[in-house]
């Protein structure tokens, strides 16, 4: 017999779209026809499309060929935990940039994220995350400086070439 | 224009080489790093091009924009990253083709139809510039609602393996091209009561979330983008691989010419670009194909359509630019300031008051052209061996560079959390087989639609059957009906395999 398929990650994506296709038109209920035309017209169809995929699962969860498991978006699991790492991770990195800088901050993500993902010579990780960051700070900072935060890196070699 | 004119063009052209070549190098830096893009680069060296004398800055400005429309499509095909929009359709074959070991040999074909397609445009444009100026004049508000239309067409016929969660993906990514305020009265729509998305949401935090940050997460399961087979391949290669992929490029150059024509055509068109002009050409390609069932399996045509195409909105961004006076895109927008600031004023009399210039400009494409092939394609053995590098390390240094590349646009931090959003999106669509392509072409695509949608219908007070009102617009209705519907065709008359 063939396995059933996975259509509860197949979910995701439409209820996402419907969720916003409702926010969308309760944040357009006032405004004038000439600001609504447009998002009315997209809303609806993509509305429309949603409810023939959810009709298109429902009709598989019927006949039993397949039931509502997410494991496409876990699948495999020895990568779940890299991954909802890495994405935690990221999200610090971006939070922690105000206060640590561009490059310092760059650097101990890149250093975390290597460990994270399963590579363990201290050596190479301090040498990868270093040249990781130098090479940002040069293309970023000292070449197109961009407006990123400040932090003691760029602080120190401010000063040194002031 | 006589041909000793032309003669003394191209001479003059050749000789600037020592501005073409660094042109030519920073536009393939700038068009490989996701999320910078070539107008961005132009304003930050205004002060260098507002310096130099016109004919100067415009032959480094076009050497870098021609560059930076080639180099976008070495990350799209490398590490499925397109460097641009406008390379986001070569990922479609160019990335199959990496993990099948063949990296070199993509690359190698996106260089040649790259430059061929810009070179091939380049001349056609020169000779044909007084008639194709009048393109865009013929195309008003209705046509281009339609243009914009086959654009999301595309979206449906390019993932046929599942049209309905494309056609899902792909409005899903126009109605988050429409979240900011109205181009009328201002009025903010879905912003979620974030001020940074006021203004629309942010082309390169999408694209770098959709792209990087997604394909980097499923990365992760892998030790190495490429297959073992694949690996031993791309470790074997040599500069016989580069020979192969510029025998493949000769034997295609039918395909190299008429796809390079889409781009052209397309570009002429305001505001349509590189984007719509290489999923065009790509599916245009598909479509004519004799094997369009490997298309998206890592078949040469479907690099050389897009690169070709992309390539081919080079030259015909600038002909409305120089023959109208009307910019094509945001980077021929930005030259045009360089020029008003020379005092040139554009539109058809610059061909009568200083042809050297007006055809001067195309010739310094053409020019650039021909030095970037010499420039880049020896790098392309080296440029492979990015896909040897482990996963592991691969995987952070892509999301978080890329992440930080996010910020550049327009120096938000925010931005940097959106692109975030978008990967997170982006990876679910990716294991959920939701066509990320189609999402970024949706968010592409909204803002411009809605322009040319909402203009349309306040001209006919509101009437919807403006849509049907011309007869050229009527032409691209039954062209876009024939694209989505020509491939069922084919696919019923095709016949069927027993099991």
């Amino acid at each position: 017999m063939a396995p059933k398929a996975a259509l509860g990650a197949d979910l995701v994506i439409p209820l996402l779209a419907a969720g916003f296709a409702a926010y969308f038109f309760w944040s357009i209920a006032d405004l004038s026809w000439e600001a609504k035309a447009n998002g009315v017209l997209i809303g609806t169809l993509l509305v429309g499309l949603v409810i023939l995929q959810l009709a298109r699962i429902g009709r598989s969860l019927a006949r039993g060929s397949g039931d509502l498991r997410m494991d496409p978006l876990w699948l495999p699991r020895e990568a779940l935990a890299k991954r909802v790492g890495m994405v935690l991770l990221t999200a610090a990195f971006i939070v922690a940039l105000e206060w640590l800088g561009l490059t310092l901050a760059l650097l101990v993500a890149m250093a975390l994220a290597l460990r994270l993902l399963g590579v363990r010579s201290p050596g190479t990780i301090a040498w990868v995350s270093c040249a990781v960051a130098g090479v940002v700070y040069l293309l970023f900072v000292a070449i197109l400086d961009s407006a990123f935060p400040h932090g003691p890196i760029e602080q120190l070699l401010a000063r040194l070439f002031a | 224009m006589s041909w000793d004119f032309l003669a003394g063009q191209f001479a003059a052209q050749f000789g600037l080489w020592w501005l073409i070549v660094p042109g030519i190098l920073l536009g393939i830096v700038v068009g490989i790093l996701p999320g910078f893009s070539p107008q961005n680069t132009l304003i930050m060296l205004l002060p260098l091009t507002l310096a130099l004398p016109v004919e100067q800055a415009f032959a480094f400005m076009v050497s870098l924009y021609c560059a930076n429309h080639l180099a976008g499509g070495v990350p799209a095909i490398l590490v499925r990253i397109p460097g641009s929009g406008g390379a986001a359709a070569t990922t479609l074959d160019g990335y199959p083709m990496t993990r099948k070991g063949q990296a070199q040999q993509a690359l190698v074909l996106s260089f040649v139809a790259s430059v061929a397609g810009g070179l091939i445009t380049t001349l056609a444009t020169l000779a044909l510039l007084p008639w194709l100026s009048q393109i865009g004049l013929y195309l008003r508000s209705v046509e281009m609602v339609v243009v914009m239309l086959f654009g999301l067409t595309l979206i449906a016929v390019i993932a046929a393996r599942d049209t309905l969660k494309a056609l899902i993906a792909g409005f899903l990514g126009l109605l988050i091209g429409v979240i900011g305020t109205d181009h009328i009265y201002n009025a903010p729509r879905a912003t979620f009561g974030f001020l940074e998305l006021y203004d629309g949401v942010p082309l390169v935090a999408a694209l770098i979330g959709l792209f990087a940050v997604s394909e980097a997460l499923v990365m992760i399961e892998e030790k190495m983008i490429v297959s073992r087979e694949g690996r031993e391949r791309a470790m074997r290669a040599s500069w016989a691989e580069t020979f192969d992929g510029l025998r493949i490029a000769a034997r295609k150059w039918w395909h190299i010419v008429w796809t390079s024509f889409v781009g052209l055509f397309i570009g002429i068109v305001p505001g349509a670009g590189a984007s719509i002009a290489a999923f065009v050409a790509y599916q245009q390609s598909r479509l004519w194909s004799r094997h369009p069932e490997l298309y998206g399996t890592g078949v040469p045509e479907g690099v050389i359509a897009p690169e070709a195409a992309n390539n081919g909105v080079t030259s015909g961004t600038l002909v409305p630019m120089m023959a109208l006076g009307v910019p094509g895109g945001t980077t021929a927008a930005v030259m045009m300031i360089v020029l008003q600031y020379h005092g040139m004023v554009m539109g058809p009399r610059l061909f009568q008051t200083d042809p050297g210039l007006a055809y001067g400009v195309f010739v310094a494409m053409a020019v650039a052209y021909v030095f970037m092939i010499f420039t880049i394609l020896p790098f392309a053995r080296y440029m492979a061996r990015i896909v040897l590098i482990e996963t592991t390390y691969l995987a952070p240094i892509i999301i978080l560079v890329t992440i930080v590349a996010a910020f550049s646009e327009r120096q938000y931090l925010f931005d940097m959390a959106l692109a975030l959003v978008f990967g997170v999106i982006g990876y679910i669509a990716h294991k959920t087989n939701y066509h990320v392509t189609a999402m970024l072409i949706g968010i592409i695509l909204g803002p411009l639609f809605e322009q040319y949608l909402v203009r349309a219908l306040r001209i006919s007070e509101g009437d919807v059957l403006v849509l049907f009102s011309s007869t050229l617009g009527n032409v691209l209705w039954g062209l876009l009906v024939l694209s989505l519907v020509l491939p069922y065709v084919r696919r019923l008359r095709k016949p069927q395999t027993v099991a």
